[in-house]
């Protein structure tokens, strides 16, 4: 009986702490800073905004691709 | 004719004032700036932004009058640009306009989508933007330029030191008030099982692993969420004060010291759980005073975005641009239609007209005559002008409200917590009682061991949970009544504040007053025709004097259409004149009827508007400020309660007299200035009075910094919004009546709920500290004077309901 116990226990503490770090992981990135947007996050969650969201990040990879060209340039 | 709705900013109109397109018979438009950016969304392929704006209706684009190169000077970027460890250049801005979250999603998006921009974030909750670019790309004055283009606005602000501090303050307490919240969510399941277990039996092997887990949530509550306790505890004795983190830093170490003794020592009762609610709620109470914290310093930046970064001087004919530290006594200054005066100084040359609504709250446009003062902060809303600095820049009315306002911020006033004061004796009684139990106990008793469970025991039973909940408990059922009556009490520490309040001061216009022109009297007569030529030239214009004519019109005349008039010319100060044919039509004040040769005998207390058709005088109309519903109930009511009503105005005395007439009003104080409205509150308290101000406009945002409570109306500036205490959603007055009614009876409930869970204290301590506190005791006590508390609170709403 206990044992059965003590697994559920630790299999419990495990998955919360799983979560927990999960979540500790999305606040450092600063997913819960601006509490307003983070509610309304859902809403500008579509395949659309995905695709803007990498096209975004190509866009600064180059952007930054370039700066570093003119910096090793000088 | 029905109303329609505007396809981009979603308001409703009347169809027949929309903009129509042949080639979209779907779509409507109430002006030009919507049709504007509703096409430039189309084009670049943003027209989701519709979708996501769904029921909520946007400001129209606003209609901005400066130019941006001021953003590309050398004086902007010594100021405000820094640049990114890569090179770009990084600039943070206040964005004026934001409604809702489809508006953010649009702005970054645009803001994405524009070449050279590395990354645009913009926070919803205090509007503030990051921007990073490439300077070599696009220079900031495009971005701006970009940001305008679909209707929004940015002001750049100097990212304080206290602001990052604060920021990351936040942060930190939400991530400790997040772990400590999950962790007690966790121990209160497990407290089910082991509580049921008392009264059905449990297994001591068992109940030994329920003691484990609740161990293992409990002590990153303890070390890393009460870590804070801990750092104020050690601060406070290193410059000898006895604080409140010092007793629940000690109260939730001792009480974990006993439960890991407990644990490991295999006899008794463990109370990790009491351990991480003390730390919880205290903790919650602490985020709770950080947000407020972080919110003054971003009203603050806001502040700070309206003040102009620079000015232009003349010197010897040749213009130039200055940092306002560089503006000197004596100085020729020139501003523009639309732009901010930087300093005080005396008007030269020709007439002008400013709008000094932020110092006086009235929304009439003043008239100035050379020689006039121009003060600081009020907009030109007529032609260039320029004008001779008599004061440089940290002198300026400007400078001296922010500066103001600043120092009030900081050091918002407030009245003693009852709650927090009790508890600091309460817990300093606890801590030397339960030090004599452990002194009797060891003296009479001899065993270290029992003395020092029977210690603690007094310290666990004593049970600050109670007492904890008796303030947050009733307050949280005050706030959510008050909400559903359209307030809202930004911090729960208010609605004491406001229950102990004994003076109301008033502001007039739009509080007192609509803050909106109401036509009184009508002398003349003119034809239907006559009167379209008079609704065309009203149609035309802004003026409040002209929108009270126009709404008159409509509201008498429904089908009423305008006619087209040509030579349309605004005189500044005096009203219109314009051309109908060769009829010429005027429409002004006195002024401008004698400027062109009318002759009149007209005087009245009242603002004045007359109507003219080639010379001829028609009609004369006499328009004053409409009082808002209720103001004489609500003075009837505050003086029922023995509350002093008190009006202060920036109006004229004869104003002000004939408004208190009329509402039965005692006190009043008028042609105060921002810093004497201010300064009169401050007058106020200083005799000890609790003062409550109730405003609207820019103009009392620093008086209501400076009240015990400020209240401001939904509708007014986001300034006064900002420093104010409480907002009145619905913008009526009965809120101020309820407001009172909520505080005060929620404000007993709290006395109510802390004696409560002090005689619960009286009963339970003595036993304890006799030795008796066996578990089941401790169990039943602890939920039992919870629920005790809960429960009386929820009878503050009853007599609401009845």
């Amino acid at each position: 009986m206990n044992s059965i116990l003590m697994l559920e226990l630790g299999v419990g503490i495990v998955v919360s702490f799983t979560l927990l770090g999960i979540f500790i992981w999305a606040a450092r990135g600063g997913q819960f800073d601006d509490s307003k947007k983070m509610m309304d996050g859902l809403l500008f969650d579509s395949e659309e905004d995905l695709r803007a969201a990498v096209e975004k990040e190509k866009k600064v990879k180059a952007l930054k691709a370039k700066k570093e060209q003119e910096n090793n340039k000088k | 004719m029905s109303n329609v709705k505007c396809t981009h900013c979603q308001l409703e109109f009347d169809e027949s004032v929309m903009i129509t397109e042949e080639e979209n018979p779907d779509v409507y438009f109430c002006c030009n700036g919507c049709q504007g950016v509703y096409h430039l969304l189309k084009e670049d392929g943003l027209e989701s932004f519709y979708e996501k704006v769904g029921n909520n209706t946007i400001a129209p684009p606003l209609e901005i009058e400066s130019d941006s190169h001021s953003f590309d000077l050398e004086s902007f970027k010594q100021r405000y640009i820094k640049t990114t460890e890569e090179g770009f250049s990084s600039v943070d801005l206040v964005i004026e306009g934001i409604h809702c979250a489809a508006c953010i999603w649009l702005n970054e998006k645009v803001l994405a989508n524009t070449e050279g921009i590395v990354d645009a974030t913009i926070n919803f909750t205090n509007n503030k933007a990051k921007i990073i670019w490439d300077e070599e790309t696009i220079p900031l004055s495009k971005v701006i330029d970009t940001i305008r283009s679909i209707g929004y606005n940015a002001y750049p602000y100097d990212r304080s030191a206290e602001d990052i501090k604060a920021t990351k303050n936040k942060k930190d307490y939400f991530m400790r008030m997040a772990i400590a919240i999950f962790a007690s969510m966790n121990i209160m399941m497990i407290d089910i099982a082991k509580y049921a277990g008392f009264f059905q039996g449990m297994k001591e092997e068992t109940l030994h692993l329920v003691h484990i887990a609740e161990f293992i949530f409990a002590t990153p509550v303890l070390f890393y969420s009460g870590w804070i306790f801990f750092r104020g505890a050690y601060y406070g004795l290193k410059n000898h004060i006895v604080n409140m983190d010092l007793l629940v830093s000690a109260g939730a170490t001792l009480t974990y010291i006993y439960s890991l003794f407990v644990l490991f020592g295999g006899r008794g009762h463990s109370y990790f759980d009491s351990v991480a609610m003390i730390i919880t709620f205290v903790l919650v109470g602490k985020y709770l005073e950080v947000i407020g914290k972080k919110n003054a310093v971003d009203t603050m930046d806001k502040i700070r975005s309206g003040v102009p970064h620079e000015a232009t001087i003349v010197e010897d004919g040749v213009k130039r641009v200055v940092a306002l530290d560089a503006i000197e006594v004596g100085d020729i200054l020139e501003v523009k239609r639309g732009e901010k005066a930087s300093v005080d100084g005396v008007l030269i040359g020709s007439s002008a007209t400013f709008d000094e609504s932020s110092l006086s709250g009235e929304s009439l446009p003043v008239e100035k005559k050379e020689g006039d003062t121009i003060y600081s902060g009020t907009i030109n809303s007529g032609k260039v002008i320029r004008y001779t600095a008599t004061k440089n820049y940290a002198n300026s009315t400007l400078s001296n409200i922010v500066n103001l306002l600043e120092d009030a911020l900081s050091s918002k006033p407030e009245i003693e917590d009852t709650t927090n004061e009790l508890s600091k004796y309460f817990s300093i009684t606890i801590l030397l009682l339960s030090l004599g139990t452990f002194g009797a106990w060891y003296w009479w008793g001899g065993d270290f061991e029992q003395a020092l469970i029977v210690a603690i025991s007094v310290i666990v039973i004593a049970c600050p949970c109670a007492l904890a909940l008796a303030t947050p408990i009733a307050s949280l059922i005050g706030i959510s009544w008050a909400a559903e009556k359209g307030l809202l009490f930004k911090e729960a520490k208010f609605i004491e504040t406001f229950s102990k309040a004994d003076t109301v001061v008033l502001d007039k216009t739009g509080t007192i007053t609509e803050g909106k022109l109401e036509i009184k009297k009508i002398s003349g007569d003119a034809s239907q025709e006559q009167l379209r030529l008079l609704y065309a030239m009203s149609d035309g214009s802004n003026h409040p004097v002209s929108l009270a004519i126009k709404r008159y019109l409509e509201q008498k005349y429904p089908d009423i259409t305008p006619i087209e008039l040509r030579h349309i010319e605004q005189v500044e100060g005096q009203g219109i004149e314009a051309y109908y044919g060769d009829i010429r039509v005027l429409g002004g004040n006195s002024r401008l009827m004698k400027s062109r040769g009318i002759s009149l005998d007209f005087e009245s207390e009242y603002t004045l508007y007359h109507f003219a058709i080639d010379d001829q005088l028609l009609l004369s109309f006499e328009l004053d400020d409409r009082l808002k519903e209720g103001i004489v109930e609500l003075i009837a009511y505050l003086d029922s309660i023995n509350v002093e009503v008190v009006m202060a105005t920036g109006d004229h005395e004869r104003v002000a007299q004939r408004v208190a007439q009329e509402i039965a009003l005692k006190h009043y104080k008028s042609a105060l200035s921002p810093i004497e409205k201010a300064n009169y509150i401050k007058r106020l308290k200083e005799q000890g009075k609790k003062v409550v101000m109730v405003g609207d406009g820019i103009n009392d945002a620093l008086a209501l910094s400076y009240a015990d409570v400020a209240i401001a109306m939904g509708s007014g500036a986001d300034v006064a919004l900002a420093v104010s205490d409480v907002v009145i959603l619905n913008n009526s007055l009965q809120a101020i009546q309820d407001s009172f009614i909520i505080s005060r009876r929620t404000f007993t409930f709290i006395k109510q709920n802390l004696a409560l869970s002090l005689i619960y204290n009286v009963i339970t301590i003595p036993i304890a500290m006799a030795g008796y506190v066996i578990p089941l005791v401790a169990a039943l006590s602890m939920s039992l004077s919870s629920l005790m508390v809960v429960g009386n609170s929820m009878r503050i709403k009853i007599k609401d309901n009845k």
